[in-house]
């Protein structure tokens, strides 16, 4: 009778334990944004773990003009980060101000009423120009659901001691970059490290290579329009002349991944790197020693356009919770994020373009990628115009292309991959 | 009649003591069980109610927005490439069953009758060969991937220097060289299971059997082919239902060595990486198609696992 009553106490227990430690501890978030005796503590969620020390530095600034309010950044990983974030917005213990992706990646915490709108909230978002508000615009609704922070943009890096060495100097045409890569094959230096593994790098240095082919901003206005498709010629003819530069990849292109190809360019066994320009501040980071230069790929002789097109795209912005229970602050936080003091402050820390309006890179190279852009801006096209329904053009071209640039797939049936897919939800403007 | 009460009796007194002797109270049974029965409840049945009732929703985000009833699957199953990309990677999981089948079970096998026969040094070759067990397959991914990397590999190193340079192909980066490096790459860590399974099921067959089948004059081969072997049928079920598990729910290797995209033009796809792709690189619907796609998924690998339960056990039955 005894042994009976203990076994029962024993499982009641037993249950008891995996209740408490199964019930969620609701005061986690209580402590971490504190709003009692004026001081405010605001979390600002993001993807870029190695930025931590410079936002550090860029908050200060904040917390030094605004007694009592204590900003926190806090990163995850970015493989994690989207789903992460979706589930933080859902409650207050998430973010009050988080880092969100741009264009279509954007829309599932748009569509979950997650984050807060700010055209009204933010008035420095009107000197913002539209191509760069289009990364953090609803697509349902229209609306601006964060301040953007940074601009990418889309070169060929290279080595300067190895274009010292082989007699090199940035290339005005095809013809010379053309030469220029035969050169340092025949010198058996790779001339492109090319990530060709890592599929979400395809499309970027398809646009790399091949935006003046198909024509960038006009071919983009006229898919937009519904009068021009993926299938036609010139996009099509734009993955032939991108694939033409294959031959100066290295020998075992085909397994090169990412952190190869970065590997390669850093160790001085590639010449050059087709990237982002975030890529610059990796590498200096990696090889102090490197001395880096830019230039933006010339027009092949049967390009659309007779211009040098630099492709560039909205990183990402800062949003506001719709759940965070300091709204206000983080809304005053954000605001100070569109100003010129933030997007210095911010392009100086973390050696990036600064979305905000006038903002000069103090950084050379940067400035003379901002420049370039700004000259002749090219959209990224598939990750940021064709992204906003399933399956999006970005994911689609990262197959079709994986599958062209290793000869499973033709160019016309890697763009015809990509044109099916977005047929299914896309409705052309007019 | 005393002497068949005497009989009822007797077994019946017998019982009740021994019952008496031996019961444990159902409270203990309970608090031995709940924990157990706990985790399985929260960790494999809560989700697997949760993702079947997720699935008849649409989402936007995280709020669920209205009925879909079946919606989602018509979704998954009709939209362009997810419809074609789930009979392409379950006919990858096929290949990668029959692959590990082909090459990792049956040299277990070989090296188990290698150990059994040659009982030197048993004990370290069981532990070498069982060592890769302890890595978790995602540092085994990432070992191999860097192992086997075109630039910077040692592997296409020692192949160059040998005069093998046709050899030194980029292994991780053609399709038609990724799904069997996955497969050798699996094998090489799983290798020590079935090994030391086979090794026990060597170890319980009596030797008499094949001293007599050697006596009536049968070779070495033929004595392990129709009297060894057949009496190894139960390790094989058993090694062939765990490889089953294993390669229909790989996820971690597959992910470690070819991405999310499942490597080279999608060549080492797999349900696992399908699933990943969907629920967390997916759109605003990503819960409604993950769980759709999450319950598919557990139908078809449910369906195929009773099929073969049901021909490993009819042939167990038969030998």
């Amino acid at each position: 009778m005894i042994s009976r009553r203990y076994g029962v106490l024993a499982a009641l227990g037993t249950l008891a334990l995996v209740i408490t430690a199964c019930s969620p501890s609701a005061s986690e978030g209580e402590s971490d944004t504190s709003n009692g005796g004026g001081e405010t503590t605001l979390e600002v969620w993001g993807w870029r773990q190695e930025d931590v020390a410079a936002y550090e530095k860029i908050f200060q600034l904040y917390e030094d003009a605004n007694p009592g309010v204590t900003v926190e950044y806090v990163p995850y990983k970015a493989e994690e980060y989207d789903t992460i974030l979706r589930t933080g917005l859902s409650d207050q213990n998430g973010p009050d101000v988080a880092q969100l992706r741009s264009y279509g990646l954007l829309q599932p915490v748009v569509a979950s009423d997650s984050v807060v709108p700010l055209d009204d909230e933010v008035d420095a978002l009107a000197d913002f120009p539209t191509e760069v508000l289009d990364g953090a615009r609803g697509v349902a609704d229209g609306q601006i659901y964060g301040v953007p922070f940074a601009l990418q943009t889309l070169h060929v890096i290279y080595n300067q001691a190895i274009f010292d060495e082989h007699g090199l100097t940035p290339p005005e045409t095809w013809e010379d970059m053309i030469a220029a890569f035969t050169t340092l094959n025949d010198a058996d230096v790779v001339p492109l490290a090319a990530t060709v593994t890592d599929t979400w790098m395809l499309p970027i240095q398809h646009e790399i290579f091949g935006a003046s082919t198909y024509g960038g901003s006009d071919y983009l206005e006229q898919m937009l329009a519904g009068a021009a498709t993926f299938t036609d010629r010139p996009w099509v003819d734009s993955l032939t002349t991108w694939n033409e530069t294959s031959p100066f990849w290295g020998s075992q292109y085909k397994g090169t991944s990412y952190t190869d190809a970065q590997a390669l360019f850093t160790s001085g066994q590639a010449a050059m790197f087709p990237g982002g320009v975030w890529e610059l501040a990796v590498f200096a980071q990696a090889n102090p020693d490197l001395e880096l230069g830019i230039f933006n790929v010339p027009p092949p002789p049967q390009a659309a356009v007779s211009e040098t097109l630099v492709p560039g795209y909205l990183d990402g912005s800062f949003g506001v919770s719709a759940n965070s229970p300091n709204q206000e602050a983080a809304l005053d936080l954000v605001r100070w994020m569109a100003t010129p003091e933030f997007g210095q402050a911010f392009t100086d820390e973390l050696r990036q373009i600064s979305a905000v309006p006038g903002v000069e890179p103090s950084d050379e190279l940067l400035a003379q990628a901002l420049d370039a852009y700004l000259a002749n801006p090219s959209p990224y096209v598939t990750y940021a115009y064709f992204s906003s329904g399933e399956p999006t053009a970005w994911d689609l071209a990262s197959e079709g292309l994986s599958n062209f640039v290793l000869g499973q797939w033709s160019a016309e049936e890697a763009a015809d991959h990509i044109q099916r897919g977005v047929d299914q939800w896309f409705e052309p403007t007019q | 009649m005393v002497r068949a009460d005497a009989v009822e009796t007797r077994p019946r007194l017998r019982r009740r003591s021994a019952g008496r002797l031996n019961r444990t109270p159902a409270g203990w049974i309970a608090a031995f069980c709940l924990p157990a029965l706990a985790l399985y409840g929260l960790l494999i049945i809560v989700p697997l109610g949760t993702a079947f009732y997720y699935g008849f929703f649409w989402w936007e985000g995280t709020q669920r927005a209205g009925f879909a009833g079946l919606g989602n699957y018509q979704e998954i199953l009709t939209r362009y490439p997810l419809g074609t990309e789930i009979p392409t990677a379950l006919w990858h999981n096929v290949l990668f069953f029959v692959g590990t089948m082909a090459i990792q079970n049956t040299v277990g096998l070989g090296l188990a009758v290698l150990l059994y026969r040659n009982p030197r040094f048993k004990r370290f070759f069981q532990t070498v060969f069982s060592l890769p067990y302890l890595i978790s397959p995602l540092i085994v991914g990432y070992i191999w991937s860097l192992l086997l990397s075109p630039n910077f590999g040692p592997i296409n190193y020692v192949l160059r220097s040998v005069g093998l340079e046709s050899w030194a192909l980029p292994w991780l980066g053609e399709p038609t060289t990724a799904l069997p490096v996955l497969v050798l790459v699996n094998a090489w860590q799983w290798i020590g299971g079935p090994m030391l399974i086979f090794l026990a099921a060597l170890g319980g067959i009596p030797q008499e059997l094949e001293e007599a089948a050697a006596l009536d004059g049968a070779s070495p081969a033929r004595a392990f082919w129709s009297v060894r072997f057949p009496l190894l049928m139960p390790a094989v079920g058993v090694i062939t239902v765990l490889t089953f598990i294993g390669c229909f729910n790989i996820f971690d290797l597959v992910y470690a060595l070819g991405g999310s995209d499942g490597g080279p033009g999608g060549a080492m796809d797999v349900l696992g990486l399908l699933y990943y792709r969907t629920a967390f690189e997916g759109g605003t619907n990503a819960i409604g198609e993950s769980s759709a796609l999450a319950m598919l998924i557990f139908v078809v690998i449910f369906g195929f696992a009773i099929v073969l339960e049901r021909l490993l056990r009819r042939r167990e039955v038969t030998q």
